[in-house]
């Protein structure tokens, strides 16, 4: 067990974010556990408290009397210091117990900028940072999250990944490590990992060996033993409404990044925007069933105390039956000071009349997400909304007494040209107009939010080479210029952290030695802003000799073999060329919820299906 | 958050609640100690009232705040009901509500006006535990220096300004005793709307001004009472 020295918290910001605690915490006596597993983020307590996924699993885990499971969240850089300075290991916050004593450390990777991140807190572990090196005790590494549909960068620290939904594959994971450990061990950590591997969803990176033609374009990953699945499918919980939710969460101390309950409506998303890899990653769409999640509603607020919910899903207001779901929710909690909002909102005037039920007044104002300027790249990237579908949506806004908007969009999407990029600016001064339209006076303002696209593996978009940084800065200030009304403000990301994602996004195993040296330059924290070392990456790229537009900016082949294509999500492949190909072209392709199956290949793969109950005259 | 004392309807009813703050919850700020009993009163299904307004916030008041670091055997909170329940109901319901590092000591229902804690409060009360390696004659002779010393200034900085405090205008009593390598510290502290100082800083004072040779970073020190002209804030009600 680890003692801080009695002052080191004093030195620190937020200690709290270190001293656990926490309403809902989960402290189990070791000597009556047979699996100890740390469940991790890459990022701060703040964050990590954050994620649904851990505390979903944290739940799961806990339930089972065999398994503890425990938090452990990236130190802030003051914390680490400290750390580092009195030899103070990484530590759970539950049994103030050292992880490197844990079965399993599981890590979420929600992006790659927080990869460096895990070396770092592997190193403050004090468990070796290549998994071929750890100890035959050493805790098994294990990843998870929206990364793993190419995990091939990380395949070095990494001793195994779970593709998909961990509901129940962690449960299974868990007892074949334990009944391997009550066996004796056999064949030591390979022979574990061996078993791992045979389980549906995990890939063992280690059992597979990736060939490269005479010019560095990557051919095929050969699996090496009879164990390697030539292609490992991701998880899924077929039936969702029957899936354990986190219904006793943590409750921090401190401010979180969502500091309320999340209540899933539903997983996955069809909607088919050909830049998204959630909307691949997630399908088939699955939702619970209102009582549920009154039911549920009940039960978290009840183990919490908390006054807030949010109605989470990838797009929530797709949910067939929301309006009586919200009704009711209002009604259940009408003699209590529950507030509920959207995270989300679709681009119609019913996702704003909910909102205004709802009253999301006090929110900075409504946020939609038209993502590109013009008609004609919304139809590129499948983006199913009209401007006209935008000016109803802000006038019912306007209307209702909103005056602020937050509008979202991407730039450097395929096919883009200077046109679409000034269309973002004309599209925020409609906006302005339709609030003088409505009051006879100006007095809206709109914030114009632009990040910077990369092409992610499993979607439509996987081919394309992405914009060079200069030429992002070239349309960014393109599109500054063009804003001259002072209504409107204008934030765009920062285009050398998204190239750089980039280059992570679609890598391939030779990018391992890229991330060790830029970590070893002094690299973490990549996703803050005032952290980020551009020095320690491009000291890096020279050093191992990488040349970053071979990953970013190169367009790939139609035949090209990508590196990530042995950790699927079901989709067929001549599916997202179809795609592809019907985005250059500017032409449509409809959500298969509520309507025929547009053929992605997914149900069929994984033998699932679109679970939603409007679909199913279920909503009554 | 503070109590008002006026408009207060019919059937409300106020209590005042002697509460303890665990070492493992001595980093927790003020501010998130007090949003802790604000959804501890949530899940204990209490009917709390709540102020009027566009953004209603939980009626309820706390004395002063303890520092961060420091545990405490005696915290005070005001808060109010929308119904007069049994103060033993109110000790039941919100005890089950607490995390094992918080206690309720003991509840009382408040009757006819109060000042805020704040105001009401006038001294607190530390025990203070170090490791000691000198002499108990040391110690006497560097808090009979202090005890004699016509002032004793402390330098405080923080991020908004910098000020000297008289450490001797707020030290009421300091009385002390060695245990083998521990010493005792007991410390009786002014502390109310003309401000005050923090124990850590009376150890400061201490050790560099007056030769008590301690380490403070590493006391242990705990709140053992806030009290108004001699009795517990708890007494008054
Ligand atoms: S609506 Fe589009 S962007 Fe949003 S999750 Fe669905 S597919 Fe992705
Ligand atoms: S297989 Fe068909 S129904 Fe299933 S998610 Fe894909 S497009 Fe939709």
């Amino acid at each position: 067990m680890v003692k801080l020295p009695p002052d080191m918290l004093l030195r620190v910001t937020k200690p709290a974010r270190y001293t656990g605690n926490e309403w809902n915490e989960i402290k189990k006596e070791h000597s009556g556990v047979k699996c100890l597993f740390a469940l991790a983020m890459p990022d701060i307590y703040e964050v990590g408290m954050s994620n649904l996924g851990l505390k979903i699993l944290y739940e799961i885990l806990n339930r089972d009397s065999d398994i503890a499971a425990e938090r452990v969240y990236a130190p802030w850089i003051d914390m680490e210091r400290e750390m580092r300075d009195h030899n103070i290991p990484l530590y759970a916050l539950e049994s103030f117990e050292e992880i490197s004593k844990f079965d399993f450390i599981g890590f979420t990777l929600q992006h790659e900028m927080s990869y460096t991140n895990v070396l770092n807190m592997l190193d403050l572990a004090n468990i070796p940072v290549m998994s071929a090196e750890r100890a035959e005790d050493a805790p098994f590494v294990v990843g998870g999250g929206p990364c793993v549909y190419n995990v091939e960068p990380l395949t070095d620290f990494f001793d195994l990944f779970l593709v998909g939904e961990g509901e129940e594959a962690i449960l299974e994971l868990s007892h074949a490590y334990i009944a391997w450990k009550e066996e004796g061990r056999p064949g030591g950590r390979r022979g574990f990992l061996l078993r791992a591997a045979c389980i549906d969803g995990f890939y063992v990176p280690s059992l597979y060996e990736p060939h490269y033609d005479e010019n560095g374009i990557f051919t095929h990953i050969e699996p090496l033993v009879e164990e390697a699945k030539p292609i490992v499918y991701k998880r899924i919980v077929k039936e969702f409404d029957k899936a354990a939710a986190a219904d006793h969460p943590v409750v921090p101390y401190i401010n979180i990044v969502h500091n309320r309950i999340m209540l899933e409506l539903f997983r996955g998303c069809s909607r088919g925007c050909r830049f998204c890899q959630a909307g691949i990653c997630y399908r088939p769409v699955r939702e619970r069933k209102a009582d549920t999640l009154r039911d549920e509603a009940r039960h978290m607020i009840d183990s919490t105390g908390y006054d807030e919910m949010s109605l989470t899903s990838l797009s929530s207001a797709d949910y067939s039956c929301l309006g009586n779901l919200v009704d009711d929710l209002m009604y259940d909690f009408r003699h209590e000071k529950v507030s509920f909002s959207l995270p989300s909102l679709r681009i119609d005037s019913f996702s704003v009349e909910l909102a205004h039920k709802m009253q999301q007044i006090r929110k900075s104002g409504l946020t939609f997400a038209p993502e590109a300027g013009t008609q004609r790249l919304r139809d590129v990237i499948n983006k199913g909304v009209t401007e006209e579908d935008l000016m109803t949506s802000v006038k019912a806004a306007f209307r209702q007494g909103w005056k602020q908007v937050k509008l979202y969009f991407m730039m450097g999407l395929p096919t883009e040209t200077d046109e679409d990029v000034i269309g973002i600016a004309k599209l925020a001064e409609k906006v302005l107009d339709a609030y003088q339209e409505i009051h006879g006076k100006r007095g809206a303002k709109v914030t114009v939010s632009v990040s910077c696209f990369v092409p992610k593996p499993y979607t439509p978009f996987q081919w394309f080479g992405q914009v060079s940084m200069e030429e992002f800065e070239r349309r960014q200030r393109l599109l500054k210029e063009h804003i001259t009304d002072r209504s409107i403000r204008f934030n765009y990301h920062d285009a050398k952290t998204s190239t750089l994602e980039g280059v992570l996004a679609r890598g391939d195993r030779r990018l391992n030695k890229l991330i060790y040296a830029a970590w070893k330059n002094g690299a973490k924290f990549d996703s803050w802003t005032d952290e980020f070392n551009e020095d320690a990456w491009r000291d890096a790229f020279a050093k191992t000799g990488i040349d970053p537009h071979d990953y970013n900016q190169r367009e790939r082949g139609d035949d090209e073999a990508f590196p990530w294509e042995h950790t699927s999500p079901g989709v067929y492949r001549s599916f997202l060329e179809k795609e592809r190909n019907k985005a250059r072209e500017a032409r449509l392709t409809h959500d298969c919820r509520r309507s025929t199956c547009t053929g992605c290949g997914i149900c069929p793969t994984l033998e699932a299906h679109v679970i939603d109950w409007k679909v199913k005259n279920d909503c009554e | 958050m503070t109590v008002s004392d006026v408009n207060m309807s019919a059937e409300h009813q106020k209590y005042r609640a002697e509460v303890t703050k665990g070492a493992g919850l001595r980093f927790i700020s003020h501010l998130d100690y007090a949003a802790l009993f604000q959804r501890a009163i949530c899940r204990a299904k209490l009917p709390a009232a709540y102020s009027e307004g566009f953004n209603p916030h939980m009626k309820m008041s706390f004395a002063s705040a303890l520092p961060l670091g420091v545990r405490s055997e005696s915290e005070y909170m005001d808060f109010e009901l929308k119904e007069p329940l049994q103060g033993i109901e109110v000790y039941k319901k919100l005890g089950t509500q607490l995390p094992p590092e918080v206690k309720i000591k003991r509840i009382a229902m408040i009757h006819g006006k109060h000042k805020a804690l704040m105001a009401e409060m006038d001294m607190a009360e530390y025990e203070v535990i170090l490791p000691y390696s000198g002499t108990a004659d040391d110690v006497h002779d560097a808090i009979t220096r202090f005890k004699h010393a016509g002032e004793a200034l402390f330098h405080r900085v923080t991020p908004k300004k910098t000020r000297d405090i008289d450490a001797k205008k707020y030290v009421r009593s300091i009385e002390y005793h060695i245990e083998g390598d521990r010493l005792l510290l007991n410390l009786a502290i002014a502390s109310g709307s003309t401000g005050s100082i923090k124990p850590g800083e009376v150890l400061n004072v201490l050790n560099e001004q007056f030769s008590l040779y301690i380490e403070p970073y590493q006391a242990d020190i705990c709140r053992t009472a806030i009290k108004s002209g001699g009795r517990p804030l708890i007494e008054l009600v």
